[in-house]
């Protein structure tokens, strides 16, 4: 230590070891530890490859499969809607060629992206809100493209064409949209095309996101048929799905199949006019709050619907023209839809209202088949009548004479009917409640079975449903009385009026079944599935499938029937008919009911009752080939209104002009 | 026991002619060839595998990396000048520049990804920690030297340790935590190489391994967080590497799949879709071996690790024929630097080691790199040239 004192000061921290200076050698522990790191080199290295020989030669093909999959995306190439005709062939719906602007999310710039879908939103005239929600929607998924706009015009295509670099991601693709060559007829019944919506997509496993899908009407009911397959093609794609190289097709898309409907555009197209020519009488006698309805025409031999008409109506273009948006609303946005009435309801299935006298025939069938009216027996028939105590007015207060049953119903009679409904009343209780039985029977309470939704079943009241509906619960105050079937239930079923709803279409059905004989027919709107060319071409399609619901025969008294048709043709022709002034003068013989059926109308701050306007008949009277029922809402009498459009109709069908028409004020 | 006698070369009285002679026939000829063939076959496959990086420009990367292959030679020609002593002579001074350079990282350093490696010099990027690498061999092994018989005291094993911290925290800080592994693999080896008790040894590891269960596990669940998130999800995530393959462990599955799909003998240049299609993330640095095993197969990665088997058995050999202990455990931790870059690397893209940002030595490319593996192949050279 003293020797290198000098250098080494010492408490110094870990001074140098004057022994450093040893001369080295290879001592045995050196070895020893030269050999252990060997060993370790000699580990690692097995290790290593190891596990490359059991990566790359045993499990190679594995991997190399992964590999293969990595880099091949499968497209889904769209494939044309089927188109859908009437039932004279005219093209009613099919496609037209579009351009759709389209947004890959993963393909945007990471900066600058958000100024990019700026400047689209402001080229294309679309929200930039409904860009970037649905990009939200569709992160993490490189390969399905963002729909920006679907129906581009040729100058935003054009200017995004020549501009393609400044807006990476963005795709001009072809597409196909619905057309709609005769404009605004029918679409609540048509429906329209959309994308799908997650509810669906959680039901139908067949579809994926990003799909469209018919909806509502016709497109829903048959899209299956309409679709068509979606053909495949896989797409080389880098790690962010960006592709390299075109698309190979594996399956070519197949067209969807056509659709040939049993409706007749012209008869639509003057259904729809009826409705506007009926509204438009109304307003002119005074009633200020007339403002919807509906008509449907069907062939009462088969049920075929030859139109089907609701009023307030839209243009199905606005779900595939751009800037439309605002009229959309009134479809999507409830209380916009509020505001214009419910242009989107299809009022002859989903419409419930209460169906006044145009029901009479069903009580008179009803009476006469249960053994309670015989219709050759006088009633009398006065301005008002006391049942139990409680007074029921006549909606003509100046009639005093007897009745027969084709007298009641051609004038109407209220009293008349009261009466029978107080028999139906009086019934022992094992005889059930056989006016609703029948009414049943004729299809009342419950859906028609049409092919195409939405329908309501209405309601046909009996006391059990009072009993079950009217609960403390529901009913606070009155529940213990309005729970009994009271004899004005009775009363009031027998004329249409207080809880029985029901639709136009139900009533149509009626009524075919008055016309034909006793056989209670399906509606339906679809005619045939079709194959082939859209345009119709020298061959024209092929027919893949009928549809013709076959009628159910109603066990039904054949006189007592004709007791109701001789009723319902007076109604028309004879002097103090309900609506002859309508159809007195028509060269083809009509028959059928007028009715004024009372409904609450519920204002912003009163609810007062309304007169729905109804009619409901047929012609030619002694073989009918076609049924009308027309409904216009708040529109007075039926006489007045109804009555007048449903003629409008008729005349379309037969080509015929009625010669002198006198509305009248009558129920 | 008998002490050996050995002559002290005197090497600055012989003739220049005469060292340079003498340097030349003692060099190690197979570690030599053995290098230029790892630089070639890694120019080769850097080529292969960076052929479509740069749109219009096919020979971009291969001409960058033989560029620093060039550079790399220049450093190791003149490490095999530099008599190995004047580094232990001067250990103070090759310390302290090395924190001096790690510190001016976070001072004057460019941001690439969230951290901060490199210092802008004129056209190229250096990165002071890849020279550290070599940095922390040649300063630990001095003080170790030094230190004599001392060098089995616990305090000289401690103070060897808290001298590879700091340069270990200063690089885990940028954050580059596969070179804090390695200045870590450098302790241990130097340590180990120069006669560290066992007890001490295992007693480090046994720290080492409480510290990454502590900064992976006990920390985090306590409410600290030494990494980042992403860090953590890397350092483990191979253990479960179907968890989240489009997440934290998409590159293990993907450089997984690369590897295996290579097969026996590959899918060649342009078959080679995951590094092709980009579907393998940085294919030419840190996951370059993926790259290479998909485009020439197990035969085209068994050669290269054969390659390394090499280099690090010349490595090994060239610590019998240190004259000192400074300069065996030099040689040792070198070998061993190695060794742990290549196992973690190559591990990592077959998914049995955490991935951390660790350049495979010759073959990824990057200039401090491929420079500081050449002079420390130089410095090997050094050693074994002033053998006896």
């Amino acid at each position: 230590m003293a020797s290198t004192g000098a250098r080494v000061r010492p408490g110094r921290f870990l001074p140098r070891d004057p022994r450093a200076q040893t001369p080295y050698r290879l001592t045995p522990q050196m070895v020893f530890r030269i050999g252990i790191l060997g060993f370790l080199v000699l580990v690692a290295f097995a290790i290593l490859f190891f596990r490359l020989w059991a990566l790359q030669v045993l499990s190679g093909t594995q991997h190399l499969q992964a590999a293969e999959n990595n880099q091949l995306r499968t497209l889904r190439i769209e494939a044309a809607r089927g188109p859908i005709r009437d039932w004279r062939g005219r093209v009613l719906v099919d496609n037209a060629g579009a351009t759709a602007i389209r947004v890959y999310p993963s393909d945007l710039p990471d900066k600058g992206a958000y100024a990019e879908l700026k400047r689209l939103a402001q080229i294309l005239r679309v929200p930039l809100v409904d860009i970037t929600k649905q990009i939200e929607q569709y992160q993490g998924d490189p390969v399905t493209p963002v729909t920006v706009k679907e129906d581009a015009t040729e100058a935003e295509v054009q200017f995004l064409t020549e501009r393609n670099a400044e807006f990476p991601g963005v795709v001009v693709e072809d597409t196909y949209v619905r057309r709609y060559p005769f404009g605004d007829l029918a679409p609540q019944l048509l429906g329209h095309v959309g994308e799908i919506s997650p509810e669906q997509l959680a039901e139908q496993r067949s579809y994926r996101s990003g799909d469209r899908i018919g909806q509502g009407g016709v497109e829903s009911a048959f899209d299956k048929f309409l679709r068509g397959q979606t053909g495949l093609a896989r797409l080389r794609v880098d790690s962010l799905g960006r592709p390299t190289s075109a698309a190979l097709r594996d399956t070519d898309p197949i067209p969807g199949h056509g659709l040939r409907l049993t409706l007749d555009a012209k008869l639509q197209r003057a259904a729809q006019a009826a409705l506007v020519y009926g509204i438009d009488l109304a307003l002119d006698e005074g009633n200020w709050n007339a403002n919807a309805g509906a008509i449907v025409a069907l062939d009462p031999r088969d049920g075929a619907i030859r139109a089907m008409a609701s009023h307030p109506t839209f243009h199905p273009e606005v779900y595939v023209k751009p800037g439309q948006r605002k009229q959309l609303q009134l479809l999507l946005d409830q209380e916009a839809a509020a505001k214009a009435n419910y242009p989107s309801l299809n009022r002859v299935t989903s419409g419930l209202y209460p169906p006044g006298s145009t029901f009479k025939p069903v009580t008179a069938l009803a009476g006469m088949q249960e053994h309670i009216l015989a219709p050759y027996d006088a009633i009398p028939c006065t301005g008002e009548v006391t049942i139990f105590k409680q007074r029921f007015r006549n909606w003509n207060p100046f009639v005093n004479e007897a009745m027969t049953l084709p007298t009641a119903l051609a004038q109407s009679c209220d009293t008349y009917f009261y009466e029978v409904g107080k028999r139906f009343y009086d019934l022992p209780p094992e005889r059930g409640h056989p006016l609703q039985e029948w009414a049943n029977r004729f299809g009342f309470g419950q859906l028609t079975g049409l092919d195409v939704g939405p329908e309501l079943a209405g309601l046909l009241p009996t006391p059990e449903w009072r009993k079950a509906t009217y609960t403390k619960k529901t009913d606070p105050c009155c529940w213990e009385i309005d729970r009994l079937w009271k004899p004005g239930d009775s009363v009031q079923l027998a004329i249409g009026q207080k809880d029985l709803q029901v639709t136009p279409l139900q009533m149509a059905r009626m009524y075919a079944l008055i016309a034909n004989g006793g056989k209670l027919v399906t509606p339906h709107v679809v005619a045939a599935v079709q194959q082939g060319n859209a345009r119709g071409g020298p061959t024209g399609p092929l027919t893949l499938r009928r549809f013709s619901p076959p009628p159910r025969e109603i066990a039904i008294d054949k006189e007592a029937l004709e007791v109701v048709r001789e009723g319902l043709y007076q109604a028309t022709h004879a002097a103090d008919g309900t609506s002859a002034g309508t159809f007195g003068h028509f060269p083809v013989p009509i028959a059928g009911k007028t009715g004024t059926a009372e409904r609450l109308i519920n204002f912003t701050d009163y609810s007062t009752l309304m007169d729905t306007s109804w009619w409901c008949g047929y012609g030619p009277s002694h073989a009918a080939e076609l049924v009308v029922c027309a409904l216009i809402e708040n529109g007075g009498f039926g006489g007045e209104a109804a009555a007048p459009a449903a003629l409008k109709v008729f005349e379309s069908y037969f080509g015929e002009q009625a010669g002198l028409v006198q509305p009248a004020e009558a129920d | 026991m008998v002490d050996y006698v050995v002559t002290q070369r005197m090497p600055s009285r012989m003739p220049a002619r005469a060292r340079e002679a003498s340097l030349l026939r003692n060099l190690d000829w197979v570690l030599l060839a053995t290098v230029v063939a790892l630089v070639g076959y890694g120019l080769w496959a850097i080529d292969g595998i960076t052929k479509l990086d740069v749109a219009g420009d096919p020979d971009y990367y291969v001409k960058r990396q033989a560029a620093y292959a060039l550079i790399g030679s220049i450093g190791l020609i003149g490490a095999v000048l530099i008599d190995p002593q004047l580094y232990r002579r001067h250990s103070r001074i090759v310390y302290g520049g090395m924190i001096a350079m790690l510190l001016l990282v976070p001072v004057i350093g460019v941001e690439v990804r969230n951290t901060r490696r490199w210092i802008e010099l004129g056209a190229f990027q250096f990165q002071p920690s890849e020279f550290g690498k070599l940095l922390v061999i040649l300063s630990l092994a001095a003080f170790l030297a030094d230190r004599g018989k001392r060098v089995a005291e616990g305090r000289t094993m401690l103070a060897a340790t808290g001298l590879a911290l700091v340069p270990m925290i200063l690089v885990f800080l940028q954050p580059d935590l596969g070179t804090a592994v390695a200045y870590a693999a450098a302790l241990w080896a130097t340590l180990f190489v120069a006669g560290t008790r066992w007890v001490h040894l295992s007693a480090l590891l046994g720290v080492a391994a409480l510290a990454s269960v502590v900064v992976l596990w006990a920390a985090p669940a306590a409410g600290i967080h030494l990494l980042a998130d992403y860090q953590r999800d890397r350092l483990t995530g191979f253990l479960n590497p179907s968890e989240n393959p489009q997440g934290s462990t998409y590159n293990i599955t993907q450089s997984t799949t690369a590897v295996g799909a290579g097969g026996l003998d590959g899918r060649g240049v342009s078959g080679a879709t995951q590094t092709n299609l980009n579907y393998l993330p940085e294919h030419h640095t840190d996951f370059v071996f993926a790259s290479l095993a998909e485009q020439r197969g197990f035969f085209g990665v068994s050669i290269l690790l054969l390659l390394y088997l090499l280099l690090i058995w010349r490595a090994i050999k060239v610590i019998t024929y240190a004259t000192d202990a400074y300069t065996a455990t030099v040689a040792g931790g070198i070998a061993f630097v190695f060794l742990v870059q290549i196992f973690i690397n190559v591990g990592m893209t077959i998914g049995m080691a955490p991935i951390t940002g660790i350049p495979l030595p010759f073959v990824s490319s990057g200039g401090s790199s491929m420079v500081v593996n050449l002079a420390s192949v130089g410095v090997l050279q050094a050693i074994c040239a002033r053998r006896r």
